[in-house]
Order: structure tokens, then sequence, then C-alpha cells
């Protein structure tokens, strides 16, 4: 029915999607994991990243695979005061508080991309984002594995960082027992808000991907949010490898399911496998990571 | 109310057979068996972690068992979650009260009682409360919302709450700590009074004076395992419990040391960990002060004004049961709770309410209760997260002498923190705190849960630590070795320092033991 | 576990004796209902549409409060029951004849079942995974529906009868409150409240007292869900048509939660209050859509950190002060 083309192709744009799925729930898991936050903004933080290539495209020209660092760093510039004065506040009002502040973070964000760019759709555009690569048997876009390639970097390099720095070891510390982290000297506010910074820029960055191979509105962050923590679910809170496995398996099963039953599916499928997931997960897992 | 089936004749109220509970590696109940005849009192004594409160989620059926039976009145519950038990007829209070904060004293109970009779009228509900509320003395407070109590006064609640399920079993977890001598006579008169209405009540308790008048069968409990059975009389007179209550090395018997565990401590150089004061005069300020500290969470009030000092290269002690405030004087100084009242300061600096990490960044370690290691580290990350500000060189400096003073720790260096054997996290626990080269060390409850030859291994480091000169503050249950060790101590009581002085004189001071066993009969 | 946000004490304040108090809800909500009643015909066109949406808000967020603030079970997943009563009621009235009333009944029904449905699922999660599952609940729904070409797919069904005039529109809307206001007074003030919020305060205790919390759990989430999804068997009736994004939207989530969280969750007046003031703040910024809602978020997040127990909260602990604070 299907030929082998058209499957291989979609197996591996799927695997590439994947890929970049999990750069962009790579921020959500950490904070998850560390903060105990769950950060329903992150769909946001994503558009926001995505808004920013673009108008900096556009305003001085700089390509948005090279501008990803800016981009990363203005997000992480954003959300430390965001994070210092919102969130940290609340630290001692159990995990919904500050949940539902980050729910209102981002109903205020949609709105201001509704009012500062308008309900119209975007995509970032670059000359290579669409152009046909030919890999043996599969066509791929180059934006694909361009940001497969990116993805995967930027996830060893984040591993990196928390498995091999001290600053990681102060971050896997903090997650595992924040009172006696600051008893040995960690300043645990300090670690809360780099890592959020360090959520941001990574969503913002996967943004700017997202928005290069697709295309954006000021709602969309909705959909990235739950494919996100479909991801975190999936792969374990706080697990880089985790994440990236996690994002490849959905980004393949969503490819496939648009291959089969229609590409207004995929996203539908992300979240049944989702709920699936959460249904399924074992009582002992998922209570041994809820305070 | 309960349509069970009486029970043949002789079948005792409660048995428990063989009962065991894994957390992972931890095994939290060893093979415990007990049985609790019609009308019987028991109580379960044993130390601090020795795995009573275990027990008691087991047989309330908060978690289930990884092996082991339980029989209520004949009837095999060990499948039935704590809803089902309840329904039956099992009453259990928490050790750390847990009353509904946001409801009233009296909707606490309420809901025990509308759980079982749902159609009951609401006005003979509300007088059967009342009653209760009467009884443990909480008639006043009947609209007050829970949040509002004070811990003693929820610890009352916790017991009208269970006593509103009209249970035939009431599982009594710790009601005694923390009262004064009129409160517990009045706490006595009660389970006294309790008697007449339940089938049998099981309470785990440190005060013993309860435990004497209440219970006619005594069990102990240590490292998850049953190590006694008999009469109250028999079993305090044992040498059981002057071994749990007074320290170990009173004639325990001496176990061989575990194949994979080293034996002597080395002799090490230690200066590089250890910041040794330049020999101060007696008008210098003290390294450690606390002036009449008082603290507590929430509505509980823990120390109730805390006056101590410890000078540049001295040994305290701090002793005293459960419920006297040893920890919460612990995290006091760590900077973990800040106090409600007082002043704390280090060479004469106010630091009071100062951030935990900024505490430590002073100079101040913390050898913390519980160990508190860091399971996603590994044991060298769990030593090098707490060298501070210092080069790369002299941070592996220092690790080397851990490692040198703990060799266990050497081998295992790569390994999870938590994936040790509890000793050998406590060495961990010890050596993290010196990587900062602290001026002075807080080591809470190192004992807990630990064997005795593992305890002489840790107290020989001590030993070592404190021929270097290194400023110690240890919080301990285990007096014996706690006095072998220090200088000056310090023995409290209901959150006060009841007892003052050189470690010598303290030891030989009938008070001391009075504190600790209750009057001498 | 806890409401949202974890409350200071309140004092508690010297009321009339309890039989009083707890008579005092069934003698002055019929009258007020009646009042309201008869002075609809009286309402402009204008008044007209802010009435009904109000009572809607109003209905929504009671069934939200029940749910959120009495049983602590935060849910994002309002718009799945929204949506599935409007579907439900669209599909229905074919004919004239056909009996509103039925038709948003079964609207809640239908509601009721999806709610029946995922609640062995739903329930085993607790905290943000109950939280961030209901969102995905509803999201997925609303995927399946515009995929879904039985169901009219992305442009959706229109209703094939006319609605009603305007006016028995709201009396209707207000007959849906009364109905509301029963059931959630019902299950507030009596017994039921008691053993809610036991679960609600802590699940592990409510079970060692012989609670059973899935069942108390499931009632209030049956409870909630019919109400949500009556109202939104009612807003169909009302627009006339029914789409994916405007029924299974996350509006409606938002809305509702706003209107709670600010008004004052776990009270029992909290959705009115909080109702009347997002309805007045749409009203003045009606020309100002996304403002309004920016200025909402903002407003949510202040009274969280400031404000926990929302406007309602705020005033009682207001009066507490005046009249001598007692403990």
């Amino acid at each position: 029915m299907w030929s082998f083309d058209v499957v291989a192709n979609s197996v591996a744009s799927g695997v590439l999607l994947g890929g970049m799925l999990a750069l962009t729930a790579l921020g959500l898991s950490i904070s998850l994991g560390v903060m105990r936050l769950v950060n329903l903004a992150h769909g946001e933080f994503l558009v926001a990243g995505a808004y920013l290539a673009y108008y900096l495209l556009q305003v001085t020209g700089i390509d948005p695979i090279l501008g990803l660092p800016l981009v990363g760093l203005a997000l992480a510039a954003l959300a430390w005061p965001l994070q210092q004065w919102l969130i940290a506040p609340l630290s001692n009002k159990g995990m919904e508080a500050p949940m539902m502040t980050m729910f209102g973070v981002s109903i205020i964000l949609q709105n201001l991309y509704l009012l500062m760019f308008t309900a119209d759709t975007r995509a970032i555009d670059t000359p290579y984002a669409a152009r046909a690569l030919h890999v043996g048997p599969v066509t791929v876009s180059a934006i694909y594995l361009i940001g497969f390639a990116i993805s995967c970097v930027l996830l060893v390099s984040v591993h990196l960082l928390v498995s091999r720095t001290s600053f990681g070891r102060e971050l896997r510390a903090s997650s595992a027992d924040p009172v006696a982290a600051a008893a040995m000297g960690v300043d645990v506010k300090r670690v809360h808000g780099l890592t959020f910074a360090l959520g941001a820029a990574c969503a913002a960055m996967g943004g700017v991907l997202m928005g290069t191979a697709f295309s954006f509105t000021p709602t969309t962050g909705a959909t990235y949010l739950l494919i996100s923590f479909a991801v975190v679910v999936l792969g374990g809170v706080g697990n880089i490898f985790g994440t990236l496995v996690a994002g490849i398996s959905l980004g393949l099963l969503q490819s496939l399911a648009a291959m089969v039953l229609g590409d207004g599916y995929r996203d539908l499928v992300g979240l049944v496998i989702f709920l699936l997931a959460l249904a399924l997960r074992p009582q002992g897992i998922v209570a041994a990571k809820v305070r | 109310m309960n349509a069970v089936l009486e029970p043949a004749a002789g079948t005792p109220l409660l048995r428990a057979e063989g009962l065991v509970k894994r957390y992972g590696g931890v095994v939290a109940t060893d093979q415990v068996s007990l049985t609790l005849g019609h009308g019987e009192v028991m109580g379960i004594i044993g130390p601090n972690g020795a795995g009573k409160s275990t027990l008691f989620g087991l047989l309330g059926g908060a978690f289930a068992p990884s092996a082991g039976t339980i029989e209520f009145n004949g009837e095999d519950i060990t499948a039935l979650p704590a809803a089902e038990r309840a329904r039956r007829g099992i009453g259990r209070t928490y050790q750390i009260p847990r009353p509904f904060l946001d409801m009233t004293v009296r909707e606490n109970l309420l809901a025990a009682r509308f759980s079982l009779h749902p159609f009951e009228a609401g006005r003979v509900a509300r007088a059967a409360c009342d009653d209760i509320l009467e009884r443990v003395g909480l008639a006043d407070v009947g609209a007050l919302q829970a949040r509002g109590l004070p811990l003693l006064r929820r610890k009352r609640l916790e017991v009208a709450r269970a006593l509103a399920l009209k249970p035939r079993l009431l599982l009594l977890d710790e009601v005694g700590a923390g009262l004064v001598d009129a409160e517990v006579t009045e706490l006595i008169d009660v389970i006294q009074g309790l008697r007449q209405e339940l089938d049998g009540i099981i309470i785990i308790e440190h005060v013993l004076r309860v435990v004497r008048e209440c219970c006619e069968r005594l069990a102990v409990i240590n490292f998850g395992r049953k190590f006694a059975d008999g009469t109250t009389a028999e079993v305090l007179a044992s040498d059981e419990v002057a071994a749990v209550y007074l320290g170990t090395a009173h004639g325990a018997p001496k176990a061989t040391p575990a194949a994979n565990e080293t034996a002597a401590t080395p002799q090490v150089d230690l200066a590089p960990l250890v910041s040794m004061a330049p020999r101060q005069d007696a008008a210098a300020p003290p390294l450690l002060e606390l002036d009449n500290v008082h603290a507590g969470y929430g509505q509980a009030r823990v120390l109730n004004g805390i006056s101590l000092r410890v000078r540049a290269g001295q040994v305290v002690a701090i002793l005293g049961t459960n419920g006297a405030g040893k920890t919460t004087l612990a995290n006091v100084i760590s900077g973990t709770i800040k106090p409600t009242a007082g002043h704390m300061r280090v060479d004469g600096q106010d630091i009071t309410g100062l951030g935990a990490h900024r505490i430590a960044r002073l100079g101040l370690s913390q050898c913390m209760e519980g160990r508190r290691i860091f399971a996603p580290l590994s044991v060298e990350e769990n030593l090098m997260l707490a060298a501070r500000d210092v080069t790369p060189g002299e941070k592996a400096l220092r690790r080397d002498l851990v490692f040198q003073l703990f060799p266990d720790l050497k081998e295992r260096r790569h390994n999870a923190g938590t994936s040790m054997s509890g000793g050998q996290q406590q060495m961990l626990a010890i050596g993290r705190a010196l990587m900062s080269r602290p001026r002075l060390v807080l080591f809470d409850e190192i004992s807990l849960g630990l064997a005795p030859v593992v305890m002489d291994r840790l107290y020989e480091s001590l030993a070592v630590l404190r021929a270097a000169g290194l400023t110690m503050l240890i919080v301990e249950q285990d007096v014996e070795r706690a006095l072998a060790l220090a200088d000056e101590v310090h023995v409290m009581e209901h959150g006060r320092i009841a007892l003052s002085g050189p470690a010598a004189q303290i030891r030989e001071d009938p008070m001391l033991r009075h504190l600790y066993i209750g009057t001498a009969d | 576990m806890s409401a949202i946000v974890s409350r200071a004490p309140v004092p508690a304040v010297p009321t009339a004796s309890p039989s009083a108090q707890r008579l005092w809800p069934w003698a002055t909500l019929p009258v007020l209902f009646i009042v309201l009643a008869a002075s609809v015909p009286l309402l402009s066109d204008y008044g007209l549409e802010i009435a009904f949406r109000l009572l809607l808000l109003i209905t929504l967020a009671e069934a939200w409060n029940l749910l959120a603030g009495y049983g602590g079970l935060v849910s994002l997943g309002t718009a799945s029951f929204f949506g599935l009563g409007a579907y439900t009621l669209t599909k229905l009235l074919s004919d004239p004849s056909d009996s509103i009333i039925l038709a948003m009944l079964a609207g809640g029904v239908v509601a009721a079942l999806m709610a029946l449905l995922v609640s062995r699922a739903v329930f085993r999660l607790r905290g943000l995974y109950f939280t961030v599952g209901t969102l995905a609940l509803a999201e997925a729904l609303r995927l399946f529906m515009v995929n879904y070409r039985g169901l009219g797919g992305a442009s959706g069904l229109f209703l094939a009868v006319d609605p009603p005039a305007q006016r028995e529109m709201v009396w209707l809307a207000l007959g849906l409150l009364a109905f509301a206001t029963l059931v959630v007074t019902l299950a507030t003030a009596t017994r039921f409240s008691i053993l809610l919020r036991a679960v609600r305060d802590d699940e592990d205790a409510a079970n060692q007292i012989g609670i059973r919390p899935f069942r108390i759990k499931l009632i209030a989430f049956l409870l909630a869900s019919t109400l949500t999804g009556m109202a939104g068997a009612l807003q169909a009736l009302k627009v006339g048509t029914v789409e994916p994004y405007g029924t299974f939207g996350i509006q409606w989530t938002v809305a509702v939660l706003s209107v709670v969280i600010i008004g004052g969750q776990g009270l029992r007046l909290g959705p009115a209050v909080g109702a009347v003031f997002l309805v007045a703040l749409s009203e003045l910024l009606a020309e100002y859509p996304a403002l309004q809602l920016a200025l909402t978020g903002a407003i949510l997040i202040g009274v969280i950190r400031l404000a926990p127990l929302g406007l309602v909260g705020l005033v009682q602990r207001l009066l507490a002060r005046k009249k001598g604070g007692t403990r």
C-alpha cells in the first residue's frame, strides 16, 4: 500500500523531528525535575523564541540558526527575573500556586503576542529551510537535519553541564534534597533561577527551530506544551537522555500516524500516547515524583 | 456495625506473622511477628529510626507488606487498604499529627463518624463527637480550625479522631512525647479509661512511665526487628532496654565486623581539613553562642529559651529524650529553621535569621540527621560538592584526606552515594561535612539505626578529629558514647536545657538517669 | 491534597447558632431567584446579553469551585465537558417540539459519562499530573473533533432549530443556575462536604479513618461535569452553532479558573463575586479583548501571591479584623 520511499521518508522525518521535540521538552524536564515547577508558560517561551528569531531576521538579517545563542540568552535574561520575583516568593506554598502563576503568565504572554504581532500565521523563511536533501533512499528537508543536529548538540551540552560541572552537581543536589543542599552551602535560590533561565533558553531555541520548520501563531504554544509534557513523562522527569529517546520515539510515532491517518491526526496521536503513558505508568513512579 | 462473623474462641484480636517491608535496598521491617489478645494493652519501644512507625503503617494499612500476613479477629486483612481496615475497627494515630487542617476540630471527628455512619442523625453524631472532645480535653476548641492548634493539642485531636471511629483496636503512636508530668498523668487516665470500650491497644512510646502504668506486655524493636517480647516488668529490667536507652556499649552482644568493612582508623594528618583556631583567650567571644533562642514549626513551640556557648576546640554534647528538641536545635544552628526569638552569634557577630547556605559559608558545617546523602551524586561528587570556593587542587587534596580517614569510601568513590550501607553513608556524611574545612561541625544523631560495631568505628574517627582540634557539637541519643567524647554536656528537656556541666560530672549525676528512664522505683 | 494555595488560618467569626446557619441558604436563595426571575423582563437587550453571560459563567464557576476549591482536584479540563454538552444538544434538537430541558439534561449526562470513563485513570494521578492530564484530555478531545468528519470536523454543526428569544434564554440560564446552586449547596452544606474536604486536606489520613477517597472524588467529579455539560448545552442553544475551537477551546477553562481563583476558591460566594468582577472587567475593556485577557492573567498572578483566598477571602479577613480578631 505504501511504497518503501514514503515509509522511509516518514520514518526519517519522524526521527529528525523527534530530536527537535526533545530539545523543546528539555527545559520543561529540568524545571520540573529540579524545582518541581510545572511551567505552564513553557509553550509561550517557545513561541517567544520563534518571534524573536523572526524579527531578528527581518530587522538585522541575522540567520536564525546563527542567532540561536542570542535568542537563548535573551530568553534566559527575561526568565531569570520572572523566576526571582514571581516564583521564588511562592516556594513555601506548595506546588499548585507556582503552577497557576505560570498559567497566568502564559495568558499574559499569549495576549501580548496577539497585541504586538497580530494573529497572523508566521514562519521563519530561510533559503535552505525547505531545500530537500537526498540521503540514500530518503528525502528530508534540510531544516529537519540541521534542527536534529543542533538539538543533539544542545542536549549533549546540557547533559555534560549537569553531569560534569560543579553547577551541575549543585543542580542535582538541589533537586534531590534542597534543604540538605543549603546546609552544604549551596545557594538553592540561585540554582533555581539559573535552572529556570536555562530551561527557558532551551525552549526558546527549540522554538526557533520549530518556527523555521513549521509556522506559528500566538497560540501555538499550547500544543507544544502538551507534546513537551508527553516527552517529559515518557522519558522520565529530569532524565536528559530519556528525553532524547522519548522525543525521537514520539516524533516517529506521530509521523507514522500522520502517514496512516492523515496529517491532522499528528498532534492528536501525540496526546493520546501521552494520556496512555499517564494512565499506564505504575502508581509508584508517578507518586514518587509528586510531593 | 461490623458484619464480621464472630471467630472461634481463643482467636487473638490481632496476629501479625513474619512482616517484612522493603524500600529499595533498605529493610525497614524485618520478620516481625506479634500477637495481641482481646483486652490487652501492649507497648512497643525502641530508639528513633527503629521501624516502629513503619510497623504501624503496615498494621493500619497505609502500605502493604513486602511479605508476611496480618489477621484481625481471625480475618486475613493483609490485602485490605487502610479504609477497609478502619471500617473493620482498626484506628491509628500518626506520630506527626495529620489533622485535616482546613476543617474545624469538630469536623475532623465528624469526618470519621460520617464515613462509617453516613446516614446518622446530625444531632446524634455531633453529640457523640462532643463527648469524645470532652474526654480528651478539646471541648473548648470544637469550632476552631485545626490549623490553629498547637502541636500537643493536635496530638489529642489525632486520638479523638481515631476514637470517633469506635475502633476495636487502637494504635497510638508516641502520644506522650513532649508532655509534662501532670499531662502524662492525664494521658494515662485517658488510656486506662479506654480499656473499657476498646478491645485492644498498642502503644508506641518513649515516655516509659506511660508504658509502665498502662501496658501489660512490651516489645522492643530495633533495626526493624523485634528483640524482646514479654511482660512489662521483665522487659524493662532487661539489658536490651538499658542498651537501647543509655548506650550500646552496655552489654550488647559484640557482632563480628562485616566482611566489606575495614578495621581500625588509620592515623592521618588532618590539618587541611580541620580549621584549627588559634588559642583563644577567655575574653574573646565564643565561636558559637545561642542567646535565649526560641523556635518551632508553625504553631508548635519546640525550643523555649536555649542559651549555650561553644569555644574553639571544645567538644560539646547535646543530650535529651525524643521530643526534647535536639534536632530542632541542630536545625536552628545550621540555619534550616529560623528562630522566632533570641539571638545566634558567631565570633560575637549576630547571625540570627541568616540563611542556611550563608551559615555554612561562615564555617559551620553539619552532619545532618538521617545523613541526607544526595542520591543522584556519586560518593566523590557528594564530597566535591561540599568543598566551596577553593582551587581544584585543594579540593582534590581534601578529598584524598577524607579517603585516608575512611578507606571504605575510596573503594566506592564512583558509586551512587546511597548505594552503600548505613555506616558507610554516615562516613560519607562526616567526610562531606569536613570538605569545607569547617570551624565547627555539628553531628546530628549519627548513631541512628547503626549497629554497635559500626558506631565504634565512627566514634574512633570522631576521636581522631577531636585530637586534631576540631570544634564539635554532638547531638546524640547514645548517651554513653557522647559522654566519652565530650568536654561539656547539656541535657535538654521540653525545649530547655535541664542539666549542664562537664562530662565527667554529668555522668555521675542521678538526674541524667531520671531524665531518660523516669523516676527510679 | 490541599487546595490551590495554602491558607492562613481564618479566625472563627462568631455567627448565629449552627441550625440557623444551615437553614439560611434554604430560606434566602429561593427568594433571591424568584426576585431575579421577576426582574428579567425589565432588562434591556444589552442587559439580557450580560445577564446570560454572567449566569452561565457563575454556573460553570460553581461547578469548578466544587471540584477544585472544595475537592482539591484542580482540573484544566472544563472545556471537554462543556463541549460534550454543547455537541449533544446540537445533535438532539432537530425539531421545534423537542424539549430543550431534556436536551440540556442529556448534555449533562453525556459529560458525566465521559467523566466516569476517565475517572479510574485520572484519579490515580495526584497533584500536577492530574491537572496536566485533564488539560491533555481537553486538548485531545478538541483535536479529535477537528478531525472527525462525523461531527462536522473543523467547521462543526449547526443547530437545526431556532434558538428561543433572549428573554427565554436568560430564564433558562437562571433556571440552570438555580439547579447548580441547589446541587452545590447540597454538596457543600451537608456531610458530604466534610468527607470531600477531608479527602482534599489529606487523602491518606482520610483513608485511615475509613473514607474511600475514590468514591468521594468521583461523586464530586460527576456533579461538576454534569453541570458543566448542561452549561455547554445552553451555550450551544444560544449561539446556534458548535465547532471545536469555540466549544472545546481553552478559553472556557481560563475564564472559569480566573473567576474562581479571583473570587475565592473553596468559598461559597467566590464564584459569584469573581464572575461579576470579571464580566465587569470585560465590559470595561470590550474594545480590547487581548488586553482584557492579559489583565486577567496579571490579576490572577497578583491574587495568588497576595490574596490567596480571593476577593471574598480578603473581605472575610477584613471583617474578622474589625470584629476584634478572635482566635
